[in-house]
């Protein structure tokens, strides 16, 4: 291994290490009184050069917090439901916990909560229904944050619809959950949950034309035609191959019909452009920038 | 004045960071700015608002691309992906250089979101280098790279900053952003003569320089750039400017984001400064 892998390995793991200490307390994560491993401390020695005012350690925590900061932040903002249902303190510590277990792999901090639904299924500090209830509502939260960014393909015309071939677009996710976590949405916290019985529901969480993104439930006979449009497919093709349950005629020209108004589908293959509606705000638009965090002295 | 290979031979004058809140400003006023700089890893994406309103923006004005993603020093090489999707975004923004930091930020994939230091030492600079020459064979545009603000030394180091960020760009022959809030934040941070390192640049390497504010802590500064520029920083531009003649300049505000007009004429004061450079020293020309 090279001196400057060694080093960079070393610098790495540090980072990692949880935040302790006085810049743990100018978060919102539950105060701690340990101080840092001694693991941080032998990094800093080995590596860093103390400065004229700051020791190795001082000097290593200054970055060691920036990297915190930066990603505590980043990824409570994306999951504001899961944070209300869940409470603060409970909520902050499945971020902790999810941030040391998975440090982010994306160049982007707005994928930094792509795998948040997997590790609170598992949470060892939740009970099941609450794994599932919150794992379901962090899957809606990163699918609004997925379509944000998602391609737009070609809105069909009258003519696509017979001689192409059509696709869901790809900012349209459809999710299986098996609570009905879409009515958090419309709840000031999680007390409403209690005595709600398990039960699958789908969701599509997609871009309106605006750029705003939205979520609604659908039907499981219509999941099952809109997968299949999921890698496009050829009108024709699907509707002569009903998936079984077979569909009424009438549902299928309502299912339709409510695609096309919502503009979930595209001709395969043919870009299509992104209108830019200067109304709704600019939320979510710039994650990534060069500057440090500011700080506590 | 930097070689027209630093630059794509664009002269561009003063420009400001494209930011959020000044967004419905921009589009519906369409000010008179010189050019945006953006931050490529905003814009990386395949699709939706991020490239509606950046191409909203490209009908109207010139921009360049700076990223925070590339880190050229890593041990283990670049990211290709992360090349592939610069080039993509260059391909629609058509901007005449790219600039990224000189730093690290990455271990087996697994991402800081920082912009962290280097060692400065040959072994480093060898492989930043490396790292830089293909990224800019791939890429096909002129590539600058920019010192960073740093809160720590290393025990290795073998050479000053200076000496390393020359040693890299004459190895990998790429372009500088010579940021020089950064100069000064790190030489505070650090106990060194900012004009020393000033003073050593390659002048016909910088494409670009950078102005921001910083916060002052008791014992050391921080590159929160959430403030105007301070004198000492100034007189350090005007100290580049001299050596390195009228160079595109761009102010980064990204923090306690004040109104368009504000970050804008903190922006232009750059230009007087440019002025008495051709009025009083003879060096550059008036710009339009
Ligand atoms: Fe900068």
């Amino acid at each position: 291994m090279s001196r400057l892998e060694q080093l960079q390995r070393e610098f790495f793991k540090a980072l990692l290490l949880p935040l302790r200490g006085s810049s743990r307390k100018s978060t919102e994560l539950t105060p701690s009184d340990e101080g840092h491993a001694p693991e941080f401390f032998r990094i800093a020695d080995e590596i860093i050069k103390p400065g004229p005012e700051l020791s190795a350690a001082e000097r290593l925590e200054l970055y060691h917090r920036q990297y915190w900061f930066r990603i505590l932040d980043s990824l409570a903002e994306d999951f504001p439901v899961l944070r209300r249902m869940a409470g603060d303190e409970r909520f902050w510590e499945l971020i902790e916990a999810y941030l040391l277990e998975r440090p982010s792999q994306s160049f982007t901090l707005r994928h930094l909560g792509e795998a948040f639904a997997d590790h609170i299924e598992a949470a060892p500090c939740l009970d099941d229904s609450r794994r599932r209830w919150f794992g379901g509502i962090a899957r809606i939260e990163y699918a609004f944050m997925k379509c944000f960014e998602c391609a737009q393909s070609a809105l069909p015309e009258a003519v696509d619809l017979g001689d192409s071939e059509i696709e869901l677009q790809e900012h349209v996710q459809l999710l299986r959950l098996s609570y009905p976590v879409d009515l958090c949405w419309g709840w000031q916290d999680f007390t409403p949950a209690e005595g709600i019985e398990p039960e699958i529901i789908h969701i599509a969480v997609w871009r309106e034309p605006s750029g705003r993104s939205r979520q609604e439930r659908l039907e499981a006979g219509e999941v099952r035609l809109l997968s299949r449009l999921r890698d496009g497919i050829r009108l024709d093709v699907l509707f002569d191959e009903l998936p079984e349950p077979t569909p009424s005629e009438d549902d299928i020209t309502r299912w339709f019909a409510k695609w096309q108004g919502y503009r979930w589908l595209g001709v395969c293959g043919k870009e299509g452009a992104q209108e830019l509606d200067r109304g709704i705000g600019w939320e979510g638009m710039d994650r990534m920038s060069s500057q440090a965090v500011s700080m506590t002295d | 004045m930097a070689h027209p290979r630093f630059t794509g031979g664009r002269f561009l004058g003063t420009g400001i960071g494209l930011r959020v809140p000044h967004y419905d400003h921009i589009l519906a006023e369409k000010p008179a700015v010189g050019w945006f700089e953006i931050i490529s890893e905003n814009y990386m994406v395949r699709g939706g608002r991020p490239l509606a309103v950046l191409d909203a923006i490209l009908d109207q004005y010139e921009v360049v691309q700076h990223g925070v993603g590339l880190y050229p020093g890593g041990s283990g090489g670049l990211d290709m992906d992360h090349l592939r999707r610069l080039k993509e975004l260059i391909k629609r923004t058509k901007t005449p250089w790219i600039s990224d930091h000189l730093c690290w930020g990455s271990v087996d994939g697994r991402m800081s979101h920082d912009l962290l230091p280097l060692p400065y030492t040959f072994e480093a600079a060898r492989k930043t280098a490396e790292n830089l020459r293909i990224a800019q064979d791939f890429l096909e545009i002129p590539l600058a790279m920019e010192n960073v603000s740093s809160y720590a030394e290393f025990n290795d180091d073998e050479m000053t900053e200076w000496q390393f960020l020359a040693e890299v760009t004459e190895a990998a022959d790429v372009g500088i952003l010579l940021d020089v809030n950064n100069i000064y934040v790190s030489s505070v941070n650090h106990g060194f003569d900012p004009l020393e390192y000033v003073d050593f640049i390659p002048p016909d390497r910088v494409a670009q320089i950078h102005i921001a504010g910083h916060s002052r802590y008791q014992r050391f500064i921080i590159d929160t750039h959430d403030h105007p520029v301070i004198d000492p920083v100034w007189r350090l531009y005007a100290r580049a400017i001299e050596r390195c003649g009228p160079t595109a300049t761009l102010l980064e505000w990204d923090s306690s984001i004040p109104s368009f007009e504000e970050v804008w004429s903190e922006a232009k004061k750059s230009e007087d400064w440019r002025r008495w450079l051709v009025e009083q020293k003879g060096v550059g020309h008036v710009e339009a």
